[in-house]
């Protein structure tokens, strides 16, 4: 009876498939990847792909670097499964990885001259006139207004705000990523909100009566 | 508490980062201090705004596919092909014209330090036999070390455990009454009591689900009690006393179901509580005795966003 309510879960023409993604923890997925189980490396993939690569997006801003970078934190991952302490959360592991891996690949294109979209000026031009209440702006407007503001933090700035707003770590676990102490990801942080209050308040008009 | 202090602490308090008692200070002070109280709101529709932003990523098959391709056996590196590659970059280094010598220097050095490090081994070990075959002499016939029969060595002990055992330890760690902790031992309990179900974490699973509908009645229950709060217009204070404490602990599930949601993948659950914690925060953040205007406040915008309506259809 058992096995079969299991078999209700079942996608047609793929038995046991949604099942088997709901009944995998992520220590399982981890023991059973380092034995060589690529399912289980791809239900890692499909559980954690999504906020790796909005984490990497918001750190080079760019959508196909994002997708390269997060390939390579997940082949990176996969080698090094094996170094995965027992109190380290996947996702903080992930991400420290991932953080490693762009801030890498922002290094070499410094290096070569390749100016990132971030430290490009023209982000700057954000549009002019009236503050706009922010329900009547669109949804495109707010994510470029956002995106952009974003841009221009500094790479510990935008590192610590995106953890903390945008993935929800607690202090510890941003300490963890970014190898930061509290203190200073705690400054970092509220200088990144104060910049980014500074550059969304007037254009989305988010007073204190929103 | 004194302003200036309070305004130093609205972050951590936003964040949930603050210990019980620095919160407690916090929000007392912010159901007596206007100017608090506006920046405080002011830094909650700043988060709204922040949960609203969409990057329009996709995660494309060709993704998984590629990563695949470079993570299954065969893509990996095999032992000969490594070595090729590391005589090479030997090689390259020794070609670099600006470390060339150096670097010829500093391998010949190694070279002797290795020659001379052998020999010293040879000789160390030469000796070490001797005096071995002596004690064996003194010592006369020893027992033979054990042998599996099976003849195989136990695998590597693996330093990754169970989710259990790590939801455990946080538990542990966590203080006893804290909502994670609840959480966490309810699920333990859930995936413990379900021993003999063949797939554990379905009821796991299961479990957590049952806790979002749990929480979300509760929170619906408290959202309708607010909306129907009666009070007439001579009333100055409404006793607001166990929604607030309610509103409180519901809050505090709230942001770990949320989180879990999030990390899970779930986006209709987890836009859903995001939605919901505004007002409990609201709810929460209130006076014992609250004024009627901001009791009004709230059940006007329960009303308006039709929050209610949204939580019953979950």
């Amino acid at each position: 009876m058992k096995r079969l309510a299991v078999d209700d879960l079942s996608l047609e023409g793929q038995p046991g498939a949604f099942a088997a993604t709901l009944m995998n923890s992520s220590a399982d997925l981890v023991a059973r990847a380092c034995r060589g189980d690529q399912e289980a490396f791809r239900l890692i993939f499909e559980r954690y792909s999504r906020p790796v690569i909005s984490f990497v997006y918001d750190l080079v801003g760019d959508r196909e670097l994002a997708e390269e970078l997060t390939q390579e934190t997940f082949v990176r991952a996969y080698r090094n499964l094996r170094t995965l302490r027992a109190e380290t959360k996947l996702s903080t592991w992930l991400f420290g990885i991932a953080r490693n891996v762009a801030r890498e690949s922002l290094r070499t294109r410094a290096r070569h001259n390749h100016h990132v979209d971030l430290e490009d000026k023209s982000v700057l031009d954000l549009q002019d006139g009236e503050p706009v209440p922010v329900d009547r702006l669109l949804g495109k407007e707010l994510n470029e207004l956002i995106r952009r503001s974003l841009a221009l933090l500094d790479e510990d700035k935008r590192l610590v705000f995106t953890l903390k707003i945008f993935q929800q770590c607690s202090y510890e676990e941003i300490a963890e990523i970014t190898g930061f102490s509290i203190a200073k990801l705690k400054t970092d942080l509220h200088r990144a909100r104060s910049e980014m209050r500074r550059r969304i308040r007037p254009y989305v008009g988010v007073s204190h009566e929103v | 508490m004194k302003c200036e202090v309070c305004l130093k602490l609205l972050e951590e308090y936003i964040d949930s980062e603050l210990a019980g008692r620095e919160a407690e200070q916090v929000s007392a002070h912010l159901t007596i201090c206007v100017g608090c109280a506006k920046e405080f709101e002011g830094m909650t529709a700043e988060q709204e705004i922040y949960a609203r932003y969409d990057r329009a990523l996709n995660i494309s098959p060709a993704m998984w596919r590629a990563i695949a391709a470079r993570t299954t056996p065969a893509s990996e590196p095999t032992a000969s092909s490594s070595r090729v590659r590391l005589r090479d970059r030997i090689v390259g280094l020794f070609n670099a014209p600006a470390l060339g010598w150096s670097f010829a220097g500093l391998a010949i050095v190694l070279l002797l330090a290795a020659v001379i490090g052998v020999a010293y081994l040879r000789t160390r070990k030469q000796l070490h036999r001797e005096e071995v075959v002596i004690g064996i002499k003194n010592a006369g016939p020893t027992v033979a070390p054990e042998r599996h029969e099976t003849g195989t060595t136990n695998p590597p002990k693996s330093d990754i455990r169970t989710a259990v055992e790590n939801d455990e330890k946080l538990a542990r760690k966590l203080a006893p009454g804290s909502p994670r902790a609840k959480v966490i031992r309810r699920k333990n309990s859930a995936a413990a009591s379900q021993s003999d179900v063949l797939f554990p974490e379905v009821a796991y699973s299961a479990a957590e689900e049952q806790e979002t509908q749990t929480h979300i009645e509760q929170a619906q229950n408290l959202l309708r009690s607010i909306r129907n709060i009666e009070f007439s217009e001579d009333d100055t204070e409404i006793d607001v006393t166990y929604e607030k404490a309610l509103s409180r602990q519901l809050l505090n599930e709230n942001v770990v179901l949320r989180r879990d949601a999030e990390m899970s993948g779930k986006f209709p659950v987890k836009t859903l509580l995001a939605s919901l914690e505004p007002f409990l925060l609201d709810i929460a953040n209130l006076p014992d005795k609250t004024s009627p205007d901001d009791l009004r406040e709230i059940k006007d915008r329960v009303q308006k966003t039709e929050i209610v309506a949204a939580l019953h259809t979950y």
